[in-house]
């Protein structure tokens, strides 16, 4: 005869001593096929005969008057009030309240994220360790200075929106970036703001600019940037301040 | 809700003494009595057995211990239930009472016939190989001990 398999046969060993239906499918599946060996029929009438002592076992007269405290050990039922009060369902709740905000905030993250984030929150950082000394002092129009990112640094496209375009700027400069690559940056006279033109990162299946549409606001460490994408070079103006500082000029038309 | 009657033949079977037996049953039911005076009634049967089994525990290990040693083991005869019958229930309780932890524990609920293995395994914290080898020596063991103590039986 086939003999059972080692965790059959530990179910087996387990099996419910009354004759009535096995509480999990296992159990069920290991009690049938034990039933087919020859030593399971001994070991049923074993346990029976046992259980059938244990329940013979003579409770005296004064247990028997406790068993009229039955209703009493009983209890109330725990109220929901008191359960969601439990230190433990308190500190579960409070852990997946935080983990709730975490994957919100995650996901806000990724629902504002634009080709370039990194590289433009990297340059943000620039812009706070920035001075007006680090500039070569060019005093214009912001428009006007993409002829002389052209001519001395041949460098194409790297165009100031209009709604930037008037200001007037204190200096310009131009530097390499491992992760930005050329990287143009303006300091305006008005609230200190800067300029940045910094070529968009390429699809590197395709190897054309990642762009996207209007205007993306980044944040970091108190300074915010909104970000362009166009002709292949992003454009970020960076000021300190919150989004409202931003706000009215990208409104300019 | 514990079923007390069963909960009283767990007590005799890990204590072997029925007067053991009732100290343990009553306080038990007593320490359940005060929870509910106090609005923290013991929240399902498995802690009445949890803690007539701790209470039992404590008690048997203040009594005299039985000699250590392995115990002869043999299959299960197919006269065993004709053994078993002339048995009284307090010789079966001072065998059980009698087994190392937690084996004791393990044959005390087994055959009280109330929980599911699932049920055993998780009021005694054990795995279910640990809980079946214990259940299956338990049945050779005793049946050693049958062939030795109910002779005429076994010779049939």
């Amino acid at each position: 005869m086939k003999r059972l398999s080692r965790g059959l046969r530990a179910l087996a060993d387990c099996a419910p001593i009354e004759n009535v239906t096995a509480p999990d499918r296992r159990m069920r599946t290991a009690v049938s096929r034990a039933k087919r060996m020859d030593d399971f029929a001994a070991q049923q009438s074993f346990d029976q005969a046992i259980a059938n002592l244990v329940q013979a076992i003579p409770v005296s007269r004064e247990i028997e008057e406790w068993f009229a405290n039955e209703k009493m050990a009983e209890g109330a039922k725990r109220s929901w009030r008191k359960t969601a009060f439990h230190p433990a369902i308190l500190a579960i709740g409070i852990a997946l309240a935080v983990i709730a905000v975490v994957a919100w905030i995650k996901f806000d993250e990724q629902m504002h994220a634009f080709p370039g984030t990194a590289t433009a929150k990297k340059l943000l950082n620039v812009a706070a360790m920035t001075r007006p000394s680090d500039f070569e002092p060019v005093q214009a129009e912001a428009g006007t200075l993409s002829d002389l990112f052209f001519m001395k640094y041949r460098l194409e496209h790297y165009d100031v929106p209009r709604e930037f375009s008037q200001q007037r700027t204190i200096g310009v400069r131009k530097f390499d970036d491992d992760e930005a690559g050329e990287v143009a940056q303006i300091g305006l006279a008005e609230k200190r703001m800067q300029l940045f033109l910094f070529p968009a990162s390429r699809d590197s299946k395709t190897g054309r600019p990642e762009e996207f549409e209007g205007w993306r606001y980044i944040e970091q460490e108190g300074w915010i940037g909104a970000v362009q994408a166009r002709n292949g070079i992003l454009f970020m103006a960076a000021v300190r301040g919150t989004k409202k500082d931003l706000a009215p000029y990208l409104a300019k038309q | 809700m514990a079923n007390l009657p069963q909960l009283y033949r767990f007590c005799f079977l890990m204590t072997g003494e029925s007067s053991k037996a009732q100290d343990v049953f009553q306080d038990t039911v007593r320490e359940a009595a005060f929870l509910v005076a106090k609005g923290e009634a013991p929240a399902d049967r498995y802690w009445f057995f949890r803690e007539a089994r701790w209470r039992c525990l404590d008690v048997v290990a203040r009594g005299v211990q039985p000699e250590e040693g392995t115990n002869e083991a043999c299959e299960i005869s197919p006269q065993a239930p004709e053994q078993i019958e002339q048995l009284e229930p307090e010789q079966l309780a001072i065998w059980i009472s009698a087994a190392p932890e937690p084996q004791r524990s393990i044959l005390a609920l087994y055959y009280l016939d109330e929980f599911t293995y699932r049920e055993m395994m998780s009021m005694l914290g054990l795995k279910l190989h640990e809980l079946s080898r214990a259940i299956a020596s338990g049945r050779r063991e005793f049946q050693a001990w049958l062939d030795a103590t109910v002779p005429v039986a076994a010779e049939k």
